[in-house]
């Protein structure tokens, strides 16, 4: 078992940007490891290069022509001496051939996430059904492995519209993808047998030319679902993976895109549900580690969930990686009474291969914690990102409030375009739900965010958006 | 009217560009051509297919990849850095004089007389697919813009917007931005050729071809 | 006058033999030279009489002189005797062979190609009273003694696609088709329809046209000579030269030149010499038929005693195949036999049967040829058994597919017939009888769906499918770095890592498809079934039959290096359960380039599939061209593996190839180019000559991709461009979508 002195030994290599960037390095000083940062020309004003400087000196930032060329990563961590990788999340987070490459190159170093093979059979949508499947959790209704013969397509299409109607569904929908698919792209809905035919033809041939194979998934389509998730997180000793409970993140933009995330994931004390909330949360937290378990799972990981209008959850996917939205939970935690619980520090010291140190039973959870994502963007027009210079950005230091942002507070600020839009996440915690939505709007109102184009047009932001919604946040 | 001839007297003052070679990304150096003064060539062949003169290696994880000189010139100075040493994306690793050749001379002068039109935002450019097969087969200047025609796509924050030309009609006579690269706000995308005025800028063509000597 | 007349015939003659021997010390030249100049010095000096003497003895040195220069000449003199202006050309050829002609398609420089003459013609022939004009159709390159555009008899392939419209033209009439070679080579572009994919197609042509063809033979460049080469009987001139490459084209290749430099000339002539390219070493290899001779130092438009030399060498010829397959035949054919240019008359039309018998001929003639440049090593008894294998395959295969194959065929055919026939006749009760019996029999439809399956574990055997993983990794793949992408200029391709890209991604950049070049082994291991690769003629071993310089270490070296005999393997393997042949060119064993043992290991492949009724694959991994150091013996594997392909198409087999890397010159322009369903995987180049050679012998400049797939797609010399990961899917499909009649697979 490795202890902290040996942890120390270690130099995390940080494989991404922005505010993750920032919560790596900081956990990094937390457990009194060495870390290196990288950046590319247009980031070269982002808060994670002055926090790097500051944290690890000018030798601990290096710029790179990419944070997506693996290989400038693995130069600069050869270059630095660093023993292990952080991911963050999103560039290689969740790629196993990155993870593989940096555990089977010459000069080995750590993967400070899953096994590549964890990530890999976990990574593969239908791996994942077949293997919920296979340990009894539910999973959407449909078919679990790639389609290619039309008539068996047909017939399923078939059996699921039967299927609906048996369970009440008044209007039954299904969905085609493309088994090779992702992010949305290659899916089409049916609500028409009739027109069944033509939509598999059409994501048949978009497929065969997107990822030269033609084989699809039939799943049905449910609507008006919550969008639930279970934070889980397993050593690499065999012990069995523990969970920080579940979130709900069902405010979210036009495009899929998560706006405001709660923990826990439903509130039954304060708040009617339709069906047994509570059951739905421990079953969705029991089926996450049963899979976790059978799954070899050795990190951090999330397990995402739709729960229907009735109740009836349905396992989404598998996210092998530390979220953004990992803070929320952590801020409603406590490990063995101690309160200030840093999951991203926890994942590098599992990671580094030091045993959690501690049980389910040791983890408690209390309160709700509300997490905004603070963004420049439209939320009347399609939510389009606004671009600009941000003049100034400030907030009250509340006792409940935690902010993550690579946005300084002191200067003026160019957004990069070339990244994801998010400026800031901002965590309030309440002892109940009530207090929490108060709370939550009264940083939003005493928040400042002011900027100006070039054209002289005024910051859009979200921010009376996420005031809007934070009234019926955990409302089912 | 541009006045032509200012503008070369100009330029012969200060006939030289500075071309800064820049390491693409990070890895260990090692100088092929490292004398000041050595005389270097720019990638030449009907297609450019024969690549400039060897500069410098940039190996990256055992992968050493040649840099080659972009134009022709002079070294001027190199960075000062050992054999085998350290850089990172973007590090400045030498210079090279290039005297102006006519065409370049040319592109200054237009740019100074053509209808410029800049980047409405800061973001990547990309000519819209129709009008980018156009360029690459049969060149820019194949190209005639009108105003409210839908030229480019700009992409941003993974987003991608049309973006209309505004100005004058004409031919589009240059192109200033590289879709690899990020624009600036109100650097010019192109420069227009009003019909009107194509005398006008053969003229200017025409006048630097004879009286800009180009040098080894 | 008349002196000065001769003195100026002398001073042609001088330059004439300057001329042939070229920059070399020769001292006899040199005497003529001084003797000569003295002469012409010394003449305004002298009386007539003396002029006349003097001139009378040095016409006669000249006479003397030039028989002794003959006697001398080296090969090289021979390119440049064939080179020069004064070798009689193709014109010269029709005014003095044939009683009379008409030229076909052109005039001076209008025409589609001036290299490429065509002309009907007649010889008249007398027997007794009756007078017979008996046509041909002639074909062949035009020198006209150096006019510019005449390209030096370089054909263009159009030029070619002319030659072969009118052979085809020839036989719908039923007349001989006589051929003229004077060609330093094929004009290498690739425009349409292409120099490689023209000449194959010349070639598949003529191994089955129906009519005797008679070859001449004065400058044999090549594929060029081969596009009107393929021929019943081949004469060649004496002083003329049959050969794989120009002396200095093998001179640029053995001296390893690049980017235009220039041989030196001692190599330049030790080439022509070890190319064994005279007409005697041509008739001592069997590569021709008779050679015919030619006056002192070359025919030249004067010597009209050569034009009836030929004549009669031509039309004794074409008796001769005519006879050879023909019923009535004894003593005409017994007469030609004891003299040749025997004066007896025959039709040249041949009958139905007299054709069968002239392709069996001309393939056995082709068949026949080669067969020493190559080793084969087996044991007399295996080679007996094998032949008495070869017979009882052949034999089961006529009972198997000929005669059971074909009654079954019929009776299925029929049942066919006689069940769309009922059917119309029932109309709708039988839709309704079968609905009824269906229901009777099959109580569920089988494809139903369970609701249970919905959202339950289902039974499935596919889950390592989509990870990506192959049978055979690329050694490639086990180095730990970073490759680039030759495309990362253009299309932004970021380093990929050894392994992935080798491994995984099978040799495919991830960014913008560019396939790197994988071993065969990738193939061998990742298409075919596992396991079931049987190779055959194995012990089939190239040679070094003109004992080349050097070539013999070269050879063993590559022996060596691959584990090969040669640069050919044969075998038989399956994809999904379908038996196919295989012959693959590999890149590794002398730049793949062919010669007389891949040609034979090829044609016996061909051969077996035909006989088993199987599909074939050929699967170029690389192919650099002939193997130049195996001269002729090299180059006429290009009409003897069209042929067995054209035996085998039209036995009704699937020819496919698959082209990879590299694939230029002979090899495609024949045996590789005459498929009609060619594909090439992506990345590769396909083409009849490199960038440099074009440059070398055309002056143009062509684009980096000018050999490309895609190019070669969009003029239409292939059928389509394969993702080297769908190889195997696509074989399949091409089996099931393409093929001939006797595939009995389907």
């Amino acid at each position: 078992m490795k202890t902290t002195n040996e942890l120390k030994k270690h130099k995390v290599l940080i494989a991404n940007r922005g505010e993750i960037a920032i919560r790596i390095m900081e956990a990094c000083c937390k457990l009194g490891l060495k870390f290196v940062a990288l950046f590319t020309a247009p980031d070269q004003h982002s808060e994670h290069c002055v926090m790097a400087q500051k944290l690890g000196g000018d030798e601990s930032l290096y710029r790179v022509s990419s944070y997506l060329d693996a290989n400038e990563i693995f130069a600069v961590a050869d270059h630095a001496k660093a023993t292990a990788i952080h991911p963050g999340y999103g560039f290689f987070a969740e790629d196993y051939r990155f993870a593989r490459r940096v555990a089977q190159r010459e000069r080995k170093l750590i993967f400070i996430g899953p096994s590549w093979q964890v990530i890999r059979e976990l990574g593969d949508k239908i791996n994942t059904k077949r293997l919920a499947r296979k340990l009894g959790v539910p999973t959407v209704p449909g078919s679990d492995k790639p389609v290619t013969d039309d008539l068996e397509a047909e017939n399923i299409a078939k059996s699921l519209f039967d299927f609906q109607k048996e369970q009440g569904v008044g209007n039954p929908v299904i969905l085609v993808k493309a088994s090779a698919g992702g992010g949305g792209m290659g899916i089409e809905e049916v609500t028409d047998l009739d027109k069944f035919r033509s939509v598999l033809r059409r994501i048949k041939n978009y497929s065969k030319r997107q990822f030269r194979d033609e084989s699809v998934l039939i799943e049905q389509r449910i609507f008006d679902f919550n969008h639930l998730e279970v934070q889980v997180l397993a050593d690499r000793t065999g012990m069995s993976p523990v969970h920080f409970g579940t979130r709900n993140c069902s405010v979210q933009s036009l495009g899929r895109q998560k706006r405001i995330e709660v923990a826990p994931g439903f509130d039954p004390t304060s708040t009617r549900y339709a069906f047994d909330a509570q059951k739905v949360l421990e079953d969705i937290t029991e089926y996450s580690l049963r899979m976790a378990k059978e799954a070899g799972y050795d990190n951090i990981g999330t397990w995402e969930w739709i729960v229907s209008p009735t109740g009836q959850p349905f396992l989404m996917e598998v996210n092998t990686r530390i979220q953004v939205e990992n803070g929320v939970s952590a801020r409603i935690a406590s490990i063995k009474g101690q309160k200030g619980v840093d999951l991203i520090a926890e994942q590098i010291r599992v990671g580094l291969g030091a045993a959690l140190g501690y049980a389910q039973e040791d983890i408690c959870l209390e309160g709700v914690g509300i997490e905004y994502r603070i963004i420049a963007e439209d939320p009347d027009n399609k939510f389009i990102p606004w671009v600009g210079r941000i003049t100034s950005f400030d907030w009250p230091d509340f006792p409940w409030l935690t902010m993550h942002t690579q946005v300084p507070r002191d200067r003026e600020y160019e957004i990069p375009t070339d990244f994801d839009p998010n400026l800031a996440l901002a965590i309030v915690w309440g002892q109940t739900l009530e207090e929490a939505r108060i709370r939550g709007k009264e940083f939003l109102h005493a928040l400042t965010l002011c900027g100006e184009n070039a054209s002289g047009e005024a910051l859009k932001s979200n921010i009376s958006f996420l005031e809007r919604k934070s009234d019926t946040v955990l409302v089912f | 009217m541009v006045d032509v001839k200012t503008l070369l007297q100009e330029l012969r003052e200060e006939p030289y560009e500075k071309i800064v070679i820049r390491a693409p990304h990070a890895g260990t150096v090692e100088f092929v051509s490292s004398t000041p003064g050595t005389r270097v060539v720019g990638p030449s062949g009907t297609w450019k297919e024969k690549p400039g003169t060897l500069l410098i290696r940039l190996e990256r994880e055992k992968n050493k990849k040649p840099i080659y000189a972009p134009q022709k010139g002079e070294i001027m100075a190199l960075a000062d850095l050992k054999p085998g040493e350290f850089v990172q994306a973007g590090q400045e690793l030498m210079t090279i004089r290039h005297y102006l050749t006519r065409e370049e001379v040319i592109g200054r002068i237009l740019r100074q007389s053509l209808f410029l039109f800049l980047a409405p935002e800061k973001g990547r450019y990309y000519f819209i697919p129709d009008v980018d097969i156009k360029i690459k087969t049969k060149g820019s200047q194949s190209v005639a813009v009108e105003e409210g025609l839908e030229l480019f796509i700009l992409s941003r924050m993974k987003r991608e917007t049309a973006i209309r030309y505004t100005g004058p009609s004409g031919i589009i006579y240059a192109i200033y931005f590289d879709t690899n690269d990020s624009v600036e706000r109100e650097s010019p995308l192109i420069g227009v050729c009003p019909e009107d005025q194509l005398g006008q800028i053969q003229e200017v063509v025409s006048r630097v071809q004879s009286d800009w000597e180009e040098q080894d | 006058m008349d002196i000065e007349k001769r003195t100026q015939e002398l001073r042609d003659r001088l330059k004439y033999v300057q001329d042939i021997f070229g920059p070399d010390e020769n001292s006899n030249v040199s005497m003529l030279d001084a003797k000569l100049n003295e002469f012409i010095l010394r003449e305004p000096s002298l009386t007539k009489q003396e002029v006349i003497r003097q001139l009378e003895t040095l016409e006669e040195l000249f006479r003397f002189l030039e028989k002794k220069l003959e006697r001398e000449l080296t090969p090289m003199n021979k390119v440049r005797i064939v080179r020069h202006p004064q070798r009689i050309c193709l014109k010269d050829i029709l005014e003095n062979v044939y009683d009379n002609y008409t030229e076909i398609g052109g005039q001076d420089d209008y025409s589609i190609d001036p290299s490429m003459l065509i002309a009907r013609a007649y010889v008249t022939r007398k027997r007794g009273k009756k007078v017979h004009n008996q046509p041909v159709m002639v074909i062949g390159q035009e020198k006209g003694h150096g006019q510019e555009f005449r390209n030096g008899g370089s054909v263009k392939p159009w030029g070619n696609a002319k030659a072969l419209h009118y052979m085809k033209v020839a036989e719908t009439e039923n007349i001989p088709i006589h051929t003229y070679i004077f060609t330093p080579g094929s004009y290498p572009i690739e425009d349409y329809p292409g120099a490689a994919q023209q000449i194959a197609k010349n070639l598949y042509e003529m191994a089955g046209l129906k009519v005797p063809i008679v070859a001449v033979i004065s400058e044999g460049g090549s594929g060029g000579a081969e596009a009107i080469g393929l021929a019943d009987t081949r004469i060649m001139m004496s002083h003329g030269y049959y050969s794989v490459i120009s002396p200095e084209g093998a001179a640029a290749i053995e001296g390893r030149l690049r980017g235009g430099q220039r041989a030196d000339l001692k190599l330049i002539e030790r080439c022509a010499d070890q190319l064994k390219m005279t007409a005697d070493d041509n008739k001592t290899m069997g590569y021709i038929d008779w050679k015919i001779h030619e006056p002192e130092l070359g025919a030249r438009p004067e010597h009209y005693d050569f034009f009836r030399k030929l004549r009669k060498a031509v039309i004794a010829s074409t008796d001769e195949i005519v006879l050879n397959v023909s019923g009535m035949r004894m003593l005409r054919s017994f007469a030609l036999k004891r003299h040749k240019g025997a004066n007896v008359y025959v039709r040249w039309t041949l009958s139905t049967r007299a054709k069968e018998r002239l392709l069996w001929v001309r393939y056995l003639k082709f068949r026949r040829m080669a067969q020493g440049a190559y080793l084969d090593k087996r044991h007399w008894f295996s080679r007996g058994s094998e032949a008495l294998g070869e017979v009882c395959s052949s034999l089961y295969s006529y009972f198997r597919y000929d005669l059971l194959g074909r009654q079954r065929k019929k009776v299925s055919e029929l049942a066919e017939d006689v069940h769309a026939e009922i059917q119309v006749v029932m109309g709708r009760s039988a839709r309704y009888w079968g609905k009824v019996l269906s229901k009777l029999f099959f109580k569920k439809d089988k494809k139903e769906v369970d609701k249970e399956e919905l959202t339950t574990l289902t039974p499935w055997n596919g889950s390592d499918q989509n990870l990506g993983q192959w049978q055979y990794i690329s050694p490639q793949a086990k180095e730990d770095q970073s490759i680039t992408c030759p495309n990362a200029g253009v299309h932004g391709c970021l380093d990929q890592w050894a392994p992935d890209l080798f491994g995984e991604w099978a040799g495919v950049c991830s960014f913008c498809g560019h396939h790197f070049p994988m071993e065969y082994q990738w193939y061998i291991h990742n298409i075919f079934d596992p396991g079931s690769v049987r190779e055959i003629f194995s012990e089939i071993e190239s040679i070094n039959p003109l004992q080349f310089d050097g070539f013999d270490l070269k050879l063993d070296e590559a022996k060596r290096r691959t584990g090969h005999k040669c640069g050919c393997m044969t075998f038989e393997a399956r994809i999904e359960g379908t038996t196919v042949m295989v012959a693959m060119f590999m890149a590794a064993f002398r730049g793949g380039s062919v010669g007389a043992a891949e040609g034979e290991k090829f044609i016996r492949a061909m051969e077996r599939a035909r006989k088993k009724q199987l599909p074939f694959l050929s699967y170029v991994h690389g192919t650099a061209g002939i193997r130049i150091q195996e001269g002729v013996n090299g180059v006429i594997q290009m009409p003897r593996c069209t042929m067995a392909v054209r035996r085998y198409s039209e036995a009704g087999g699937l020819y496919l190839v698959l082209y990879d890397t590299n694939s230029y010159a002979g090899p495609v322009a024949s045996f590789l180019g005459c498929s009609p369903y060619q594909f090439a995987v992506r990345s590769a180049n396909v083409g009849f000559a490199g960038p440099g050679v074009i440059k070398e012998t055309t002056g143009l400049d062509i684009p980096p991709n000018y050999h490309n797939a895609f190019q070669a797609l969009s003029r239409g010399h292939i059928q389509g461009i394969w993702d080297r990961r769908e190889i195997r899917h696509n074989l399949v499909q091409s089996l099931q979508t393409m093929g001939g009649r006797n595939l009995y697979y389907r």
